[in-house]
């Protein structure tokens, strides 16, 4: 009977088990759930146990977005059930794949519902109308399942109508394996309550009773109390009868083991450009002038987790392809929201977006990639943003505030029209710091000001037009922030690519050696080979195409590394970069 | 000021510190080596609690042992608020004893599992274990008609009680006697709720709790 | 659960019970791999360990043939159900005559010996389980650091390593790196050294010795080896049964409860490399008690 238990849906928890901001310990044929109810309403059933080193979620701390690890403080998304963010490794970006176990969940008859591997929908209960039910304390009983249901079908208790009477009628209205349905009647008064058996374990059950009618104040806890009573009474009569029978050994679950590329812990992959996903334009709006909001939802199926930072390639419907990086907060997983300006000189990408893109539209998009990781181990992070430099920005202070670690966002914009995101600007409070209508020299005079006074373990993030992120990493270094501070990213590179020079390329771990000509990039020619290797933008701003060099003098063209990373000559933008020397190796 | 002589594992030393905690109550404390040491049964220790158990507080003179009653004293004395021991509400001072001597069960079941499990004490595991879980059963149904009739906290008031900081520490460490929470959610809801009191501390085995979700 | 019938663990040296616990002559019971065992210090030091029977009831009516190898080392009495090898592991240290030698406590724990290693080894859980002690978030990042397996003396090391720590020493204000070495020359045994705040060119030392009560309960035996002329013994051990205290109830809370040894069972992070070798280790040692073995 358990066997195909497996495949029916059983309550695991009352509604009113998951307040916010809790974590509620729940268990299933044997298999423990960490269940938890975000600030948006969903609801997470999730294997108790996190991927690192299995200590139980359900010791867990759900921050309404977010549910951390008690041990090493890993963030795991709402929804996703995707890690966000390793602090042990501030600096890198946890592979999207770390993603925790999650078992469905429905809401219906003041009840949550769940099941290991679900056939059909959760059941149609015959007399259980939505919306005016009376769900009862879910009482544990140490007795397997099967016990449990015999006794209940032999249960009796009053009618709503009757509650304080005596000798009501009860018939059985159906009984199945993990159920049974009672009827009471008194006179006039009738009360038909359901009675489901959630097994726990071989030995555990939970009785979760619902009835058909709801009442008030204090004649509902009169009914609760009477079932309550009758309930526990009926319980420790199951208990005593199981009491001397050997109890059947725990169901041992078996844990999904991670694949084989975690348990390496591998650079993260993705391959070449591609549009995995599909999603809908719920809502397309005006966020400010000349900047055009959409809210992307998932066609079907849920998105996968992205983190702050991370951007998305939207394909558009003309062919043409960009990047925008996904404005949430964390734990905000029902679709993602990025901000579009319309580029005075578009080649058609900005103004597709604005002129053709509809609500209702469904666009391919790419998954989420992170090449502008947030740390979250500095004492304050400031956050420089330009125009539509917010968006990335936006994201990170969002998970910033969450956690209540130190920041301020300096929000550079030509004025009060051109601020994005009123609605999540205005959930940063004082850490906002608008900066309107400033010329260059007066943006400067700002910057050297926000800039002062680094202090060791200070982070800025800088993300806005060229001129102005040139002037704010020139400061930020005249002002003693060193490199490996300093984070920034570009929404375009504007160097003019020089791509006249030819040279070998090896490459170590493919053992192919290949020639790259004037006009074609190191990218081109490894996939014109049938080498298949990430990219996003392919314009040397995004930093999806990096390799590793082992050999060889590289001749930056990108603008994604910074001067300590270049100078040190060990990674390369493949999209644009190219070899000052005859021959590069590369790591791939 | 106040003197208290603590051990940092023993969930009812930890009582006051919490109590004392909310409070604000200025106090500094003599580390008592319970275990390995036994200090609590030593002669110096006798003369301040002739039954050699902790905690006991030291108040300018005034030596008190018995956890609970130490509770009953500082929130006497010095909670201006007046609602950690309301001393001018008869029925709830009744509630609150009620509650209290739970908690005494609660040390005598829970705490006694975890000393045998942990500190290798010579007590009956499955008896203490089987009383806990009686208890608790107790309590969850108790905590579970709370929230129904739109309360938070053990007796009933708006506010929590000494009865709250009385129950909760056994219960939190109560994992470590191999008594499990998972039967009782109203409880572990309710320890939620106790987490996020102003002026709530830790103890090595409790973990904080993250911050409620903000009023909308 | 069946007896330990793995050779490699059976052979090694265990832990009982600490000397400075024991009367001289008085018997203590305990459970070491499933086995009911008796123990006894003598006037002399010297400890006698036997299988418990109800007939043996003092150390002096235990035959020779009845005994079990018996050590007294580091302040503990040692064991074995096998053959154990002529000498237990060296802490050198704990001969240098100007340190405090203690056991801190010793804990019953509901976990294997494995996950508790592990967690001994384990720097970037200090934010988050011994907050504002051992570390304080933001300081969350575990830095890179060096793990060999050493071959001739056949245990892990882990060196260069550095963790964040508010308050590092009394001398100074905020926060410090503090440097950590960790040993793990025992499957069930590590040795940590720690940089001491009151002699910068030596290093504290606080060993952890697991006794395999069965595969999912240890006896947590915690050996205090440090450079301190002022505290009191209680004051330096309410330190450590702090720290341990707060480790308990993450170990309590694994699951499952035995190391799994399969590489795809959790998670690993580059902060884990220590944990991983050991792993490894235990593997190649062919341990089978308080892990899941990996399949073949």
């Amino acid at each position: 009977m358990l066997e195909a238990a497996r495949s029916q849906w059983h309550p695991i928890a009352a509604a009113h088990d998951l307040p916010f901001r809790h974590v509620f310990h729940g268990q299933l044929l044997g298999r423990e759930f960490a269940v938890w109810r975000a600030d948006d309403g969903y609801i997470n059933i999730w294997e108790n146990r996190c991927l690192h080193r299995g200590v139980r979620l359900s010791i867990g701390i759900n921050d309404g977005r977010e549910l951390k690890c008690q041990y090493h403080g890993w963030r795991y998304s709402n929804r996703t059930a995707g890690c966000t963010y390793i602090p042990a490794h501030p600096a890198d970006a946890p592979a999207r794949t770390i993603t925790n176990r999650t078992f469905p969940a429905v809401e219906r008859y003041g009840l949550v519902w769940s099941s290991e591997e679900p056939l059909g929908e959760v059941p149609d209960v015959a007399g259980l109308a939505e919306g005016k039910l009376l769900a009862l304390r879910g009482i544990p009983v140490n007795a397997p399942a099967d016990k449990v249901v015999e006794k209940l079908k032999a249960y009796r208790f009053q009618p709503t109508g009757a509650i304080d009477g005596n000798g009501a009628e009860i018939a059985v209205e159906a009984a199945q394996d993990f159920a049974v349905a009672l009827r009471s009647r008194a006179g006039a008064a009738e009360t038909v309550g359901v009675f489901f058996v959630q097994p726990v374990d071989s030995n555990r059950s939970v009785i979760r009773g619902v009835l058909d009618q709801d009442a008030e104040g204090a004649a509902r806890i009169a009914i609760l109390r009477h079932h309550n009573e009758r309930l526990s009474k009926l319980r420790d009569e199951v208990e005593r009868d199981v009491a001397n029978a050997p109890a059947p050994a725990p169901i041992e679950p078996i844990y999904e083991r991670v694949s084989a590329e975690l348990a390496e812990m591998p650079e993260l992959t993705a391959h070449g450009r591609k549009a995995a996903l599909r999603v809908a334009v719920a809502r397309k709006w005006r966020t400010a002038d000349g900047i055009a909001g959409f809210e992307l939802r998932p066609v079907k199926g849920i998105l996968p987790t992205f983190q702050p930072g991370a951007h998305i390639d939207v394909h558009m419907p003309n062919g043409e392809i960009r990047q925008y990086s996904i404005t949430n907060g964390p734990g905000e997983t029902g679709s993602f929201t990025i901000g579009v300006k319309l580029e005075p000189d578009s080649k058609g990408g900005s103004k597709c977006m604005h002129e053709t893109v509809r609500e209702g539209d469904v666009l391919a998009i790419s998954e989420p990639r992170n090449n502008f990781p947030l740390r979250r181990d500095a004492i304050k992070t400031i956050f420089v943003a330009g125009g539509i430099g917010i968006t990335p920005l936006l994201a990170m202070a969002q998970a910033l505030k969450n956690q209540e670690l130190t920041h301020e966002l300096h929000y550079f914009a030509q004025g009060e029209q051109h601020l994005a995101f009123a609605d999540r600007l205005a959930e940063l409070g004082d850490a906002l710091k608008p900066h309107l209508g400033l010329s260059p020299d007066a943006t400067g005079a700002e910057l050297r000001r926000v800039l002062a006074e680094y202090r060791n373990g200070m982070h800025l993030y800088i993300c806005g037009p060229g001129p102005m992120l040139e002037a704010a990493r020139r400061i930020a270094a005249e002002q003693g922030w060193p490199d490996s501070a300093v984070h920034f990213e570009y929404f375009k590179n504007t160097n003019k690519i020089d791509d006249s020079s030819s040279f070998e390329v090896a490459l170590a771990r493919s053992c192919v050696t290949l020639q790259v000509p004037a006009g074609k990039t190191i990218l081109q020619v490894m996939r014109e080979s049938g080498i298949d290797v990430p990219s996003s933008c392919e314009q040397g701003a995004c930093g999806t195409c990096v390799a590793t060099v082992i050999e060889g003098e590289p001749d930056h063209q990108d603008v994604y590394l910074n001067d300590a990373e270049r100078k040190a000559g060990t990674k390369i933008m493949t999209c644009v970069s190219r070899a000052k020397s005859a021959r590069l190796v590369l790591d791939i | 000021m106040i003197t208290l002589y603590d051990y940092e594992l023993s969930g009812n030393c930890y009582k006051l510190r919490l109590l004392m905690s909310i409070l604000g109550i200025d106090h500094k404390t003599v580390p008592v080596d319970f275990y390995p040491g036994r200090e609590h049964k030593s002669e110096w220790f006798l003369k301040l609690n002739p039954l050699g158990q902790l905690p006991v507080i030291d108040d300018d003179g005034l030596v008190l042992r018995d956890a609970q009653a130490i509770l009953v004293y500082l929130a006497s004395k010095y909670d201006p608020s007046g609602t950690w021991y309301p001393r001018e509400n008869p029925a709830l001072l009744g509630e609150i004893s009620q509650w209290l001597a739970f908690a005494d069960g609660i040390t005598g079941t829970a705490s006694a599992a975890r000393l045998h499990d942990a500190l290798f004490y010579d007590f009956d595991i499955d008896a203490a274990r089987a009383g806990a879980h009686r208890l608790f059963r107790i309590l969850d149904e108790h905590l579970w008609f709370v929230e129904q009739e739109g309360r938070q906290w053990i007796c009933s008031a708006p506010q929590p009680t000494i009865a709250d900081i009385a129950c909760f520490p056994y219960i939190m460490l109560s994992e470590e006697g191999g008594i499990s929470r998972q039967d009782y959610p109203a409880i572990r809801r309710w320890c939620d709720r106790v987490k996020r009191i102003k002026g709530f501390i830790v103890m090595s085995g409790v973990f904080p709790a993250g911050p409620a979700r903000a009023a909308a | 659960m069946t007896k330990c019938t793995d050779s490699v663990v059976l052979n090694l040296w265990h832990p009982v019970g600490a000397i400075a616990e024991t009367v001289p002559g008085a018997v203590q019971q305990t459970v070491l791999l499933e086995e009911r065992l008796s123990f006894s210090v003598g006037a002399d030091g010297e400890p006698v360990v036997w299988r418990s029977r109800p007939d043996l009831r003092r150390a002096d009516q235990i035959a020779a043939a009845d005994r079990l190898p018996a050590k007294s080392v580091y302040g503990y009495v040692w064991t074995s159900l096998g053959s154990p090898p002529a000498d237990l592991f060296p802490i050198p240290e704990y001969a240098e005559p100007d340190r405090r030698r203690l056991n801190a406590a010793t804990f019953g724990v509901n976990v294997s010996a494995p996950r508790a290693i592990e967690n001994f080894l384990d720097m970037g859980h200090f934010p988050y389980v011994h907050t504002d002690i051992l570390g304080a978030e933001p300081h969350t990042e575990v830095k890179e650091y060096d793990v060999e397996i050493s071959v001739d003396r056949d245990e892990i090391l882990a060196t260069r390593c550095r963790f964040f720590q508010p308050m590092a020493s009394t001398a100074s204000e905020g926060g410090a790196d503090v440097d950590y070495v960790y040993r793990v020359p025992h499957p069930y045994c590590s040795v940590l050294y720690k940089s001491s705040p009151v002699d910068a060119a030596r290093r504290d030392v606080i060993a952890i010795f697991l006794q395999p009560v069965d595969q999912e309960h240890v006896r947590a035996h915690m050996l205090l080896c440090v450079l301190d002329e002022n505290s009191e013994d209680k004051v330096i051990k309410r330190f450590q049964q702090t720290i341990f205290g707060q480790d308990k109830p993450i170990l309590e809370n694994q699951v499952p409860k035995r190391l799994p040894l399969d590489p795809r069972a959790e998670t690993p992070i580059r902060a884990d490399k220590s944990a991983i070798a050991y792993r490894r280790w235990l593997s190649q040692k062919g341990v089978t008690y308080g892990v899941i073995p990996a399949a073949a």
